[in-house]
């Protein structure tokens, strides 16, 4: 595919057009010089309390055209998106959409080919801590799976003897160095080629627990619609970690509404519990090293830091429509400590980039590309407001009340609050104190800096694994993006 | 009011000249248009969403059943069978 010197300078690439649009606003602002330094006045509360104020605001007019450059870019990324989700929808060409609806729909028309049917893998690296707790959650569905295979890789622990004393069956890699991906590519390759177009292949993580319902909801998709692709979890935060895990349970219910107001139509397919028609993943695997990266013969491409992300880009690549449910569920693990988030995270945001490398700009990439600006703007953005906020704080040493940033505080602490309504009253209070969370997106936005500087010095990515006190019933490092 | 602006004539770290100066005017107004833009799209996140292709009859009826069984009912043929039952007569 792409060569190295592109994937390397891809995250070049985003900063570059980031940084661009920064400095293009920057001249406009200089252009037209605004007022300097206004002195604060001074003003009284009911006629008692003193205070210092400060009116300077920008003119309506650099207000006005602030909001429609927002409203402009937020309606270009939304009806692009509609228009590629659209023409997959509407494709008929086997060559460039193989798993478009009206393709999948005209090879199993007048046809029924069996009850969907669920084999669920379970990839597992050492995961004796937090295997029977899958295993519990996923043997207890009101809708059983008809196979249960636990994929054990390199194990040196008794994950194998857990399986087997759960009923479970157990295979085994073999000489496998390509981790997860790996695994699943050894076991998938003998399961696939005994597979109708109704069975569907759910990969699960040996750390994830699925919700009851979870498997009921997916079946019952797949069979009321047989275009369907792929369905994926959607992933809240397990209790615990203090102030940091309830700074990832804010962002997972965030995540989550915002998927929700999507109806459904999902950025990730959640490396932790997703469900594929095999048609789908026998699709990806033929078209490696041809129209998607990858080897050819493999379903996941080993070389990815973030697997999960490859194969929803690899899918929607080839035309499939894939969803999120809101009945489908999973509790994931939140990164204990700041420099296992870190980790974590390092390897989300870099394998994110990476896989945009590999695929280029591409229509069903467009929406990625988009978002990963996004996020490199924000970081200029925030880095801007810290840099005022400091000067300011340094240069006066009065407290003195800015109404405009005052209302704009308001805006965004409702906006803090009400997203983050479902996760309950300590998500609301986290959210209204308004700062925390602004450390964390600090903190996130300094990972995307390291990302970028690691990608374009080559520096090779590093795989996250928290280790698990034995009592701990707990789940462990997860892959959504 | 003059008296309490004299009183603070410089600022803890930097001297309070630094609030007066273009590059500080620059910098405030650069912050100031990014963050309203933040703040646009924060308010497009939390007001409802409308689907407009609910209030639109017929856009979401199908032609056929998009279900696993063939004889399954449609929006548009709530009872009749929408496709032959016979394996292999599907369109390839």
């Amino acid at each position: 595919m792409r060569s190295q010197v592109f994937n390397r300078g891809v995250g070049l690439v985003v900063a570059a057009i980031a940084g661009g649009a920064a400095i293009l606003l920057w001249i406009a602002v200089a252009s037209d010089p605004p007022a300097q330094g206004n002195v604060p006045s001074t003003g009284a509360i009911f006629g008692v309390w003193q205070l210092l104020y400060d009116m300077q605001a920008p003119t309506p007019r650099v207000l006005l055209a602030a909001v429609s450059l927002a409203a402009l870019f937020a309606a270009a990324v939304a009806l692009i998106e509609i228009r590629v989700s659209n023409r997959s929808r509407r494709s008929f060409d086997v060559q460039t959409s193989p798993l478009a609806p009206k393709v999948i729909m005209a090879a199993t028309r007048g046809t029924f080919h069996g009850a969907v049917s669920v084999t669920v893998l379970i990839p597992a690296h050492n995961e004796e801590v937090t295997l029977p707790d899958t295993l519990r959650s996923i043997l207890a569905q009101s809708h059983r799976p008809d196979r249960v295979i636990v994929v054990a890789d390199n194990c040196t622990d008794d994950t194998v003897a857990i399986a087997h004393s759960h009923g479970v069956e157990v295979v085994e890699t073999v000489d496998n160095t390509a981790k997860k991906a790996g695994a699943l590519n050894q076991v998938l390759r003998s399961i696939l080629p005994d597979q109708g177009p109704n069975d569907v292949i759910m990969v699960l993580d040996a750390d994830t627990a699925v919700d009851d319902g979870f498997l009921a909801a997916a079946v019952s998709r797949f069979t009321n619609d047989r275009g369907l692709m792929a369905v994926g979890g959607l992933f809240y935060g397990e209790e615990g970690a203090g102030l940091l895990g309830q700074l990832q349970r804010n962002e997972y219910v965030r995540y989550s509404a915002q998927i929700g107001r999507r109806r459904g139509r999902v950025f990730v397919l959640t490396g932790t519990a997703s469900l594929f028609r095999s048609t789908a993943l026998r699709t990806v695997a033929a078209n490696r090293g041809a129209s998607i990266p990858g080897i050819r013969g493999d379903v996941y491409d080993t070389a990815a830091l973030t697997e999960d992300n490859e194969l929803t880009l690899a899918l929607k690549s080839l035309g499939a429509l894939i969803i999120s449910p809101a009945e489908c569920t999973v509790v994931t693990e939140v990164m204990p400590t700041v420099g296992a988030l870190w980790v974590q995270r390092l390897r989300w945001q870099r394998g994110a980039l990476e896989n945009l490398g590999a695929y280029g700009l591409t229509p069903a990439t467009f929406r990625y590309w988009a978002q990963q600006l996004g996020i490199g703007y924000s970081v200029i953005a925030l880095s801007g407001f810290v840099l005022l906020i400091m000067i300011t704080v340094f240069a006066v040493n009065a407290w003195v009340w800015f109404p405009f940033w005052l209302g704009l505080g308001v805006v965004f602490t409702a906006e803090r609050v009400v997203s983050v309504w479902n996760g309950g009253w300590r998500a609301r209070l986290l959210a209204a104190a308004l700062v925390p969370e602004l450390i964390f997106d600090i903190v996130l936005d300094l990972v995307y800096v390291q990302g970028i500087i690691d990608i374009t010095r080559g520096r090779k990515g590093a795989w996250g694994h928290v280790d698990h006190a034995p009592a701990r019933t707990a789940l462990q490092e997860e892959n959504v993006s | 009011m003059t008296g309490l602006i004299q009183a603070i004539p410089t600022g803890i770290v930097l001297p309070e000249s630094v609030l007066h100066s273009e590059f500080f005017a620059v910098l405030a107004a650069f912050v100031a248009v990014n963050t309203v833009m933040y703040a646009a799209l924060a308010i497009s996140k939390i007001v409802p969403m409308v689907h407009w292709s609910d209030w639109l009859p017929g856009r979401r009826r199908r032609t056929e059943t998009r279900s696993i069984f063939p004889d399954a009912a449609t929006r548009e043929h709530p009872e009749a069978p929408s496709a032959p039952t016979v394996r292999g007569s599907g369109t390839p």
